[in-house]
């Protein structure tokens, strides 16, 4: 595979090899830019308001508030520009983390950090050095505006087109579906390229909330993700020229080189964090003296189940793993070859099914009182809530029509 | 090594002959330990001293005599000694 010839991580810390005490669960090579106390800090705070923020189905405010006191949201920030300089990796290893005691806090925080490298690998000079500095001081939490009534979900689509006015770009787009919409600082939006542009000649554009009315039209009671408040919008404003990130109607290259797969690394990382955190407490359960008392741990049931949940994880972890290596090795050309989408997408669909395959298998071994209860310890409820918006979040059903397609373009079946 | 040690390892060597003291070289899978009931004796271990030994001791290291494990038992009861 050759290598980009661009750097897009110049300025980012390389990976090396951790200290056991730095080493997260996910077990990524994690690089020496974070201070693991933070992660600490963050994932603490999460646990502490999961409980609540679900039931009440509210965003987790707190938690945001300490990703921008700890400087976490500019975790993907290049040193240069002020930020951490971590890797994906290392974008992927705390949001695995923070998803292993509130999956809400960790996609929140996976999804910023993907429009994060989006502006750092694709915005103009002008509106990085205007913009990831405040990122990286913890100042703007970014939201993506992607989904639009009418087009179906597909992402590389638009409807509602950005206008030039003298030297503003004139924004109003409704999305019926803004995660943390309410709490953004800033939304990344994609819009078609113009009244003349074609709904395939899409924009990406970032609004700074000082430039655009932000209104929630409706409310968010879901099955599970409740914290995420991920609510229909109303954006309507205008913005500079240089806002438009990368190139005019080419949206696509970004989501080939970083958008597309930075969300199913992101999210892959959060689901395998939520179903490896639900299958930890239940070990530790199963491996109390209390508990040892009351089961037989020897039956083979059991272990046949907890075997088969282990290597659902295992399946997903080592796809992940392999679909890091690849992102980080690739170019726009190698990504945008069919084998290398069609890996992307089998991480997404697999981690989406099989995360939640295994939880719902938890419950089973578990039974009634500390599966299927909201107030168990467990939290085996709020996972298997959680975990079925995966398959949902960028339906499964629309990636597989698209590797459908691409299966018969790879006629050699070359994997990558 | 104490006593309660032998008594507690004894029921999980089928290949231990009764009139056979233990000593720390005897290589547990010689006796008849695998893997299976690796996490029994560890369960077993765990309830007589009161005393979890952390997962990155749970190795082959660990379960490869009856000496290593036993030191593991004993840095787990100082840990938590320790803590206390």
């Amino acid at each position: 595979m050759s290598v980009t010839t661009v750097d897009p991580c110049q300025g980012m810390t390389p990976p090396n090899m951790m200290t056991p005490d730095a080493l997260s669960p996910v077990n990524l090579y994690r690089s020496a830019a974070i201070d693991p106390a933070l992660v600490r800090d963050v994932v603490t705070v999460a646990r502490e308001q999961a409980i609540r923020s679900d039931s009440d189905a509210v965003f987790p405010v707190t938690v945001l508030n300490r990703m921008r006191s700890t400087r976490l949201l500019g975790l993907a920030v290049p040193t240069a520009f002020g930020g951490i300089g971590g890797t994906v990796e290392d974008v992927m290893a705390v949001s695995h983390e923070i998803s292993r005691v509130c999956m809400a806090s960790g996609m929140i925080f996976a999804m910023h950090c993907q429009q994060v490298t989006t502006m750092v690998e694709h915005a103009s000079p002008e509106l990085a050095a205007r913009v990831l500095p405040r990122i990286a001081q913890g100042e703007v939490y970014l939201a993506s505006v992607t989904t639009e009534p009418g087009k179906g979900g597909y992402l590389l689509t638009a409807q509602a087109a950005v206008e030039r006015d003298g030297d503003r770009l004139l924004v109003n787009r409704m999305a019926p579906v803004v995660t943390g919409g309410e709490h953004a600082d800033g939304f990344l939006i994609t819009m078609r390229d113009g009244q003349d542009g074609t709904a395939n000649q899409v924009s990406l554009v970032y609004a700074d909330v000082s430039d655009v009315s932000a209104q929630p039209l409706g409310g968010w009671d879901s099955l599970g993700m409740r914290a995420t408040r991920s609510v229909p919008m109303r954006i309507v404003g205008s913005v500079p020229p240089e806002n438009i990130v990368g190139e005019p109607g080419k949206f696509r290259e970004i989501v080939v080189r970083t958008f597309g797969p930075l969300a199913h690394l992101g999210w892959a990382a959060c689901w395998l964090g939520t179903a490896g955190g639900a299958l930890a407490r239940t070990v530790m359960l199963l491996r109390s003296p209390q508990e040892r008392k009351r089961r037989d741990l020897s039956s083979d049931l059991l272990r046949t189940r907890l075997s088969k949940i282990r290597q659902r994880l295992d399946v997903v972890h080592a796809m992940m793993a392999h679909a890091t290596a690849v992102y980080r090795t690739g170019d726009t050309t190698t990504l945008g070859a069919p084998n290398a989408q069609l890996l992307m997408n089998a991480l997404k669909v697999t981690a989406s099914e099989q995360c939640l395959a295994a939880v719902d298998e938890l419950i089973e071994v578990v039974g009634m009182r500390h599966g299927y209860l909201k107030d168990s310890s467990l939290a085996l409820e709020r996972a298997l809530r959680d975990l079925r918006s995966a398959a949902l979040n960028y339906s499964n059903d629309r990636l597989h029509a698209v590797d459908g397609a691409l299966v018969l373009l790879d006629s050699e079946v070359r994997f990558v | 090594m104490d006593e309660k040690f032998t008594t507690v390892l004894r029921p999980h060597l089928p290949f231990l002959p009764a009139d056979r003291q233990l000593s720390d070289s005897d290589a547990l899978r010689d006796l008849g330990l695998n893997s299976m009931q690796a996490i029994e004796v560890l369960f077993a271990v765990e309830d007589a001293y009161g005393a979890v030994i952390p997962d990155d001791k749970l190795n082959d290291e660990t379960f490869a005599t009856v000496g290593s494990l036993w030191q593991a038992v004993e840095d787990a009861m100082q840990r938590q000694e320790v803590g206390r």
